[in-house]
């Protein structure tokens, strides 16, 4: 009987054994903080003066103020760049305009909760095409909904 | 020593043991064992794989029922033009057609073809193929409130409802008739009468707080500024304030663009969850009984 127990007990540790080392090995995590400024377009826009002065001034922002700063602006994209994006999509002074409003937005602390989706880092999701004036190129997203717009 | 053994045997026989009779080997893939896991996937809510399965089936047998399940897994996953296809391919000879031709019509419906509903609706009841009931009718009358198309005469729109639906659908008629929409001149000149009072007009009342608060701090600061003489920064101060001001008109502008799209897609969103609680006016057919 002792025999016969310890070949049961033998037989099931084999069978049962765990197999599945891959499940024990070491994880490669990285914690680091993931840094958006190796992103930034610094690069000279020569199409016309304006846009010259705007990106040269955008360009000395980023470098020398935002990326030190670190990631604050709440909104996606942030509000130097929806300023960009948004003088390129319309005019100097409709950009403007456009971005004036957006910073208006951004020192509401209160409702953004309520009125935008968020993307997946986080940020809440304000896109240009919701302010430029052209009623069809506007796409209500729930604040619900988590957008991705990688 | 033998009580060991026979235990051993019995301990590997069971371990070694085949769950399968492999002397009576069953064939899975035939069409009635197909059908049979079809329907238990269709039961168990696995739509996906029941349609694939009921579709291996009719790819050898012909069957009305089965076809008619087949479009109801691809309605319950979305896949709204196939589900169409498959409830038009459906006997008029069957039992299932009237429920089909429903069925059809609230594929088109959801598939958002309100144009292509409206006509099929509208050959049927000229070829006089079979009569439609006024609770056919209904998607037909719907399809109205999805669309920018002129509507029909409230009373004709409305005789087709009764009951505790008959208030609800009024209630929409009335919202479509009439939707009310926020103006975007209105929001604008209310913002430049007072900074952010176009936000609150389309109840952004935070971001109206926020908008007067800036306008009113820069031009004060401004107004100080060019008082104590300092007038470089009473002019960078006074840029900002007008930015902030030009800004906030534009953006109430643009929020009451915002806030009419919303409504609709609100007005959309409680048409479509009415729809669906109602079941598009179809009786639902229990297959899994």
């Amino acid at each position: 009987m002792k025999l016969f127990l310890c070949i049961f007990i033998f037989s099931s540790t084999i069978i049962f054994a765990q197999t599945d080392w891959q499940k024990w090995g070491k994880a490669n995590y990285s914690y680091a903080v993931k840094d958006n400024f190796h992103k930034r377009d610094l690069s000279f826009d020569a199409k016309n003066p304006a846009r010259f002065v705007l990106k040269s001034l955008l360009d000395s922002y980023w470098f020398f103020i935002s990326d030190v700063d670190g990631d604050n602006c709440a909104f996606s994209p942030t509000c130097s760049n929806f300023f960009l994006q948004s003088v390129s999509k319309t005019n100097l002074v409709q950009g403007t305009l456009m971005f004036f409003d957006r910073f208006t937005r951004d020192m509401d602390f209160i409702a953004k909760f309520d009125f935008y989706p968020r993307v997946p880092d986080g940020h809440f999701y304000d896109p240009i095409s919701l302010y430029t004036l052209n009623k069809n190129e506007i796409k209500y997203i729930p604040p619900s909904v988590i957008v991705n717009n990688e | 020593m033998k009580k060991t053994i026979f235990l051993i045997l019995c301990y590997c026989s069971i371990l070694i043991a085949q769950s399968v009779d492999q002397q009576n080997e069953v064939n899975l893939f035939s069409p009635p064992n197909i059908k049979k896991f079809a329907d238990y996937l269709f039961c168990s809510h696995d739509y996906l794989r029941a349609a694939l399965e009921y579709q291996r089936y009719l790819s050898t047998n012909h069957n009305d029922t089965v076809s008619y399940k087949t479009a109801i897994a691809y309605s319950k996953i979305g896949n709204y033009s196939k589900a169409a296809k498959l409830f038009a391919s459906i006997d008029h000879q069957s039992h299932l057609f009237p429920d089909a031709q429903l069925e059809y019509y609230k594929a088109l419906f959801q598939d958002e073809d309100y144009f292509g509903l409206r006509n099929d609706f509208i050959n049927v009841d000229l070829s006089n193929q079979f009569v439609l009931s006024p609770r056919d009718k209904k998607l037909f009358y719907f399809s109205y409130l999805f669309t920018n198309d002129k509507l029909p005469s409230e009373n004709k729109f409305l005789s087709h409802f009764e009951g505790t639906d008959f208030q609800r659908v009024k209630d929409f008629y009335s919202w479509k008739e009439a939707p009310p929409y926020k103006s975007s001149l209105v929001a604008g000149i209310l913002s430049a009468i007072i900074p952010g009072l176009g936000k609150f007009y389309v109840n952004e009342y935070s971001d109206g707080v926020f908008a007067f608060l800036a306008a009113a701090a820069l031009g004060y600061l401004s107004y100080t500024d060019f008082k104590a003489e300092h007038n470089f920064r009473g002019w960078v101060f006074g840029g900002l304030a007008a930015g902030f001001y030009a800004g906030n008109i534009y953006g109430s502008i643009a929020a009451a663009q915002i806030y009419n799209v919303k409504i609709q897609f609100d007005f959309v969103n409680s048409l479509k969850v009415f729809l669906n609680a109602k079941n598009y006016f179809i009786p639902e057919i229990n297959f899994c009984r």
